[in-house]
């Protein structure tokens, strides 16, 4: 959904981005912070502020991605404030496909694992890996929301792939 | 020989440079057994990001919704609440210092020199002017354009400072102290994101409460027949 500089300006535009992305908003915090209430306050946080700077969106991105990117850094500063709430379970979170009871078990196994593999990362590793994988950000601009440089965010990283093929091999059947 | 690191940094087209780039990718247009560990390399990651999205709570959604709402109700803009603030500070000022003034009488039976009583009038009368004056430019203050609105305000910046010396010379420590506090909250009226001209005006405010209640305990029989007494 592309929402044009004018009708973003109006709230009632705001709010429908907002019904339409905000799981995705939510669940990419849920990734960077591991805690529920953490994404869901960096979620708001990030409404807000981009609502009091919605002057300064130039529109050469979509609403929701300038919306997303904001949640994200928002997510970041609030574990670097909160972080000894911030580890948390998610696994009671994590919904069941609506599928065969083979697939079903299937994927429980797998969000099992990837809860596990995701668990094994540190903090900085596993906001690393989701930010360069998952979110495509730069090597820079990761390394700028986390406060560090370039080759540690390199080498961050390097060790998250470590770790994740490890514990997630037998799902590619990589022997 | 290319590490796994190098074809991870190749396929994310960031983080390596240009030569060890080139350096890859020739390796790649050789090897096709690199080539497919670059893709299970992926895949293994692909994998790693596959974890399923959560639906938000209800209560989560109802509380973004109420908290964007609260945000963007329509409110009156910091500035403008500043200058309605100075403006009634103004007034309030206006009030005190002409109850101030000793009455016409009292004035007439002073033995003061003409020209003293002169001077003292002249002042009165150009501070009166002042704050009136600065009491209405104030109010016209929200419409001007930004330009005009900072070269009003300086403006009345230096009146008010010549006042308050004015003040100083006339005796009158407490009201140059006043005219001076008004100068940090004048300045605010220019800068949108200060945030301290709120609590500046209330702290004003309270002072010329206080004095205000000074004048009026001076004001009363007692202290009046206690004065003269003295």
């Amino acid at each position: 959904m592309l929402t044009s500089l004018k009708s973003w300006v109006r709230p009632d535009s705001f709010h429908a981005v907002l019904s339409e992305r905000s799981v995705r908003w939510y669940n990419a915090c849920l990734r960077i912070t591991r805690d529920p209430d953490l994404a869901a306050d960096a979620v708001q946080e990030a409404l807000l502020k981009a609502w009091d700077r919605r002057s300064e969106f130039r529109g050469d991105s979509e609403l929701d991605t300038w919306i997303h990117r904001i949640a994200l850094n928002a997510a970041i500063d609030l574990m670097r404030r909160r972080r000894p709430q911030a580890m948390e379970e998610l696994s009671a979170e994590l919904p069941m496909a609506a599928n065969s009871p083979h697939t079903e078990y299937v994927q429980e196994a797998l969000n099992r694992d990837l809860i596990t593999a995701m668990q094994r990362l540190t903090t900085m590793e596993r906001q690393t890996f989701v930010l360069k994988h998952i979110e495509g950000w730069r090597l820079e601009e990761i390394a700028e929301s986390l406060q560090t440089n370039a080759n540690n965010t390199k080498q961050a990283l390097f060790r998250a792939v470590r770790k994740l093929r490890v514990d997630l091999h037998v799902w590619r059947g990589e022997s | 020989m290319i590490s796994d690191d190098d074809l991870l940094l190749y396929y994310y087209r960031d983080g390596l440079d240009p030569t060890a780039r080139a350096r890859v990718a020739t390796a790649l247009a050789k090897d096709p057994q690199l080539a497919q560990r670059l893709h299970r390399l992926v895949a293994q990651l692909d994998t790693a990001a596959e974890m399923p999205d959560v639906p938000v709570p209800a209560q989560i959604q109802q509380r973004w919704q109420a908290a964007l709402a609260t945000r963007a109700r329509p409110r009156p803009s910091f500035r403008w609440q500043a200058i309605a603030a100075t403006v009634a500070l103004l007034a309030v000022l206006l009030t005190v210092w002409i109850s101030m003034k000793p009455a016409p009488e009292q004035v007439a039976h002073d033995a003061a020199p003409a020209a003293a009583m002169a001077d003292s009038a002249a002042y009165e009368r150009g501070l009166r002017w002042h704050l009136a004056n600065t009491e209405q430019r104030l109010a016209n203050l929200d419409s001007a354009q930004p330009d005009e609105r900072a070269r009003l305000i300086a403006t009345i910046i230096d009146q008010n400072r010549m006042y308050a010396l004015a003040a100083d010379r006339a005796n009158e420590p407490q009201l140059a102290r006043v005219l001076r506090a008004f100068t940090p909250i004048l300045e605010s009226l220019t800068d949108e994101r200060r945030e301290t001209s709120a609590a500046d005006v209330a702290q004003l405010s309270f002072e010329l409460r206080v004095m205000q209640a000074r004048l009026k305990a001076e004001a009363s029989p007692s202290s009046t027949a206690q004065s003269t007494a003295l």
